[in-house]
């Protein structure tokens, strides 16, 4: 494939509108330059008529004018080519890029459907097979079918969570603005986490600033930034260790950390944490997609989110959120 | 039991193998099944057969999962049936229309085969 080909679509859209933006007026300058020099013209043969004692001719003037105006429209006719040759461009790109939409659409359905369905039929045959619908099987085949099972597990979050990031880069996903509590939120969270809590032993300190912390958000999606970061906490902390969430408004904003005892973070590799595929540990369960998607949640909420580890202190995440999202630009 | 005090359940998806492992798991709980490929082989044996609940796809061949919900809805014959969709698309609005036309229930592949079960036992139970 040519490198040409390869060019993002905001590439391309950058470099229209950059030469939309410089090439045209840089001709129409031209032009303009080119009209203001004819009075120069005039005046300099009248000086050089004065001195030399030539007769000065109406003629002569009248082609020095012309010959300038014949310059000028030709600038300003190649300004107007070019600002319809760029404008043709965009018109163009703004088509193709209506139709780059419809087949990120269509990728998601089709990536949907022909892989979800896949699944399904894997998922109900093994349940199938494990409770005994289709005959009796023995220990060892249970434990291979169950092994089979986590995998499907794991492959249904991995595309669920492909398919989240697809939707969300691509701008497929819109932001409701909703009235919520960030305490209700976080408290229905840690009762859904309750379980994992307990498994390994992890003791959780909250500590929360202010009654009610209102503020304007999707309330899905900050469930789902909640339910990552808690996640991720449980998933770093090793057994009898501690979470410490704090909660607490900063102004027009509401600010929120989640400490975990686990190992530290090494400076080289806390600023990849939030990319895609990035996991710090492969033993650990998981997609390594759920703090790319935490942040692009966060950032389409004019959000910041960042970490910070340091050695006797465990590994901090702050989320800093609009308490008003309505009064921030999208 | 007798054939005639069985629930009959209609499939209507297109990915055969997910139609055959339906019917196995179905069949487990007493369900006489039917399965139709494309939406209007379904629709057709939703006139037919007499079925006491539709398992339907969204995403179908000849028309799709909402052409053959609105045409039940519109046929006297079949409007009461319910309809429990499982469809691979996550789209909220998807899931909107189709409890805006009445379903049943709406679920997501892949979905858990016991919820399932438990589903189809509580819509076949109000009935």
């Amino acid at each position: 494939m040519k490198n040409q080909e390869r060019i993002s679509d905001n590439k391309r859209l950058d470099l229209v509108l950059q030469e939309l933006k410089e090439n045209p007026y840089r001709k129409f300058r031209l032009a303009f330059y080119l009209m203001s020099i004819i009075p120069f013209l005039v005046f300099l043969y009248l000086l050089v008529a004065r001195f030399f004692t030539i007769k000065i001719l109406m003629g002569d003037i009248g082609l020095i004018m012309f010959i300038s105006i014949f310059i000028s429209l030709c600038g300003f006719y190649v300004g107007y080519s070019i600002i319809k040759n760029i404008l043709n461009k965009v018109i163009i790109y703004a088509s193709e890029a209506k139709h780059s939409d419809q087949l990120k659409s269509t990728f998601v359905a089709s990536v949907s459907h022909e892989l979800k369905n896949p699944l399904s039929a894997i998922k109900t045959n093994l349940f199938n097979m494990l409770t005994g619908l289709v005959g009796n099987i023995n220990e060892e085949q249970k434990n291979i079918l169950q092994l089979c099972q986590n995998v499907i597990e794991r492959m249904t979050y991995l595309i669920n969570d492909l398919l989240d990031l697809h939707k969300i880069e691509a701008g497929m996903i819109e932001t409701k603005r909703v009235l919520c509590n960030f305490i209700e939120i976080l408290e229905k969270q840690i009762k859904e986490l309750e379980a994992m809590f307990n498994k390994k032993y992890i003791k959780l300190v909250k500590e929360i600033q202010g009654d009610d912390l209102l503020f304007w958000a999707d309330d899905e999606k900050i469930t789902r930034v909640i339910n990552n970061l808690l996640s991720n906490a449980i998933k770093y902390t090793p057994e009898g260790g501690s979470v410490i969430l704090k909660i607490y408004p900063a102004g027009e904003f509401v600010k929120l950390e989640c400490v975990n005892t686990g190992s530290v973070i090494p400076p080289d590799k806390i600023n990849k944490l939030f990319n895609k595929f990035e996991r710090l540990d492969s033993t650990k369960e998981g997609t390594g997609l759920g703090l790319a998607i935490t942040k692009d949640i966060v950032e389409m909420h004019k959000g910041k989110i960042w970490a910070e580890s340091e050695s006797g202190e465990g590994t901090k995440f702050i989320i800093v959120l609009p308490r008003d999202l309505r009064t921030k630009k999208r | 039991m007798a054939e005639e005090t069985l629930k009959k359940i209609l499939i209507i998806e297109d990915e055969q193998e997910l139609v055959l492992s339906l019917a196995t798991l179905l069949k487990s709980r007493k369900y006489l099944t039917v399965a139709a490929y494309d939406s209007l082989y379904g629709i057709s044996l939703a006139h037919q057969e007499n079925v006491d609940l539709i398992i339907l796809d969204l995403g179908l061949p000849a028309g799709g999962g909402f052409y053959v919900l609105e045409n039940l809805r519109k046929s006297i014959k079949t409007n009461t049936i319910p309809v429990l969709v499982l469809t691979a698309r996550t789209e909220k609005e998807l899931e909107e229309k189709a409890l805006k036309l009445g379903v049943a229930a709406y679920m997501h592949k892949p979905f858990d085969p016991e919820e399932l079960l438990s589903r189809i036992s509580e819509i076949l139970t109000d009935k």
